[in-house]
């Protein structure tokens, strides 16, 4: 190496140095932004607070639970509303990218630091659950009504202590052989900019089957 | 009196002490209705007080402690409000509102005194910076000027050891 080349190595060791000695006014002046995404999640946990055990065959008389948790990557501190709804698999879809039409029964309200995670327990159960149109009598003539004319009706859904008067029904689901319902969980964003809740695209959610109830 | 005049007095006095009663339930459902606006408004406009505070890198963990509860209060509200319960709705609409109260004057609070630490910081940092730099220039230089001044003699000991042999 001649003199040159050492004076340009030294020029760009020189310079280097300088610019970590800069750094702290560097990281200040130039917002070094890793392209991180923002994004929120939400999930369910079952009763013993892991990915199992969630209920699934329900009954009446009988409360069972689960944990619904949100994890917050959007950036900064993000408020949040969960809706808990109640229905049947024509009323409530878990893929949809819209919100269900039917009437919140819960809700929850929440603030969540930014890379932090909410959870709260969710206890619910059943009553007054009937079933329609067992019977059918034509020309003083009784007889069973096939299975999947055959409709069941849930009257109230409890929610964390709080009676819902709902009015659900649904009929025999003959590919999975049962009386299926769906309890959606809809996760809302506060949209600073629009100053309104905005429907954040995730629905967690159970699917109960109340063939023994 | 005849039936048919009995029967009209009736229905007369029947709207009469009825009409009170509807007002009194509009009135309390504006009531209620207000209350939820009113609470949420102000859960809403403390939120962006709290995040302009966060932004400018104040603390804010034990603030967003007390929206929560706010906001706990608030979905409780909405939830006896859609059950047609406007006594047990109003209440918790009102402790919402009085949890929070407060809230946003201490994030103003907040975000000022972060802002001036960020602005003290950066002139801390600012000063590192530049004598870091003049540290990082000057003693570079006097590397470079021991290098250059032993390089040259090395070369001029090495050509007059290679004239010497010729």
């Amino acid at each position: 190496m001649n003199l040159e080349e050492y004076r340009i190595l030294f020029l760009v060791v020189t310079l280097g140095l300088a610019l970590v000695a800069a750094s702290p006014v560097l990281g200040v002046v130039v917002p070094f932004d890793g392209g991180s995404e923002e994004f929120s999640e939400f999930w369910l946990l079952g009763p013993g607070h892991n990915a199992e055990g969630y209920p699934f065959s329900v009954g009446t008389d009988e409360m069972y639970s689960v944990f619904v948790c949100l994890g917050n990557h959007m950036g900064s501190s993000e408020y949040y509303m969960v809706y808990v709804k109640f229905g049947n698999s024509n009323q409530l879809d878990f893929d949809s990218s819209e919100p269900g039409s039917l009437l919140p029964l819960y809700e929850f309200r929440v603030f969540v630091s930014n890379e932090d995670v909410w959870e709260s327990p969710v206890t619910f159960g059943f009553q007054n659950v009937s079933v329609e149109d067992v019977v059918l009598s034509i020309d003083n003539v009784t007889m069973n009504v096939p299975i999947e004319d055959v409709v069941l009706s849930v009257d109230d859904v409890i929610i964390n202590g709080i009676v819902f008067p709902v009015d659900a029904s649904t009929s025999w689901d003959s590919e999975k052989s049962g009386f299926y319902f769906r309890l959606s969980f809809e996760l809302w964003r506060y949209d600073v900019a629009l100053k309104s809740f905005s429907f954040h695209n995730r629905v967690v959610g159970l699917q109960l089957n109340m063939t023994g109830s | 009196m005849t039936w048919s005049k009995l029967l009209m007095v009736s229905a007369f006095l029947f709207f009469l002490l009825s009409f009170p009663t509807l007002l009194v339930s509009a009135s309390s459902e504006d009531m209620v209705t207000l209350a939820l606006t009113e609470a949420e408004e102000a859960l809403v406009s403390t939120h962006e007080a709290v995040l302009e505070a966060e932004q400018a890198g104040a603390n804010v963990s034990g603030l967003l402690d007390k929206l929560n509860l706010g906001a706990e209060y608030l979905a409780e509200a909405y939830v006896w409000y859609r059950l047609g319960v406007s006594e047990n709705a109003s209440r918790f609409a009102g402790l919402c509102s009085d949890v929070i109260g407060g809230v946003s004057s201490e994030a103003v609070e907040l975000r000022d005194e972060a802002k001036r630490l960020g602005e003290a910081n950066f002139v801390v940092n600012m000063i590192r910076s530049v004598v870091g730099v003049i540290v990082v220039f000057v003693s570079c230089s006097i590397v470079w000027l021991i290098f250059r001044r032993r390089y040259r003699r090395r070369v001029g000991l090495m050509s007059e050891v290679v004239s010497g042999e010729s």
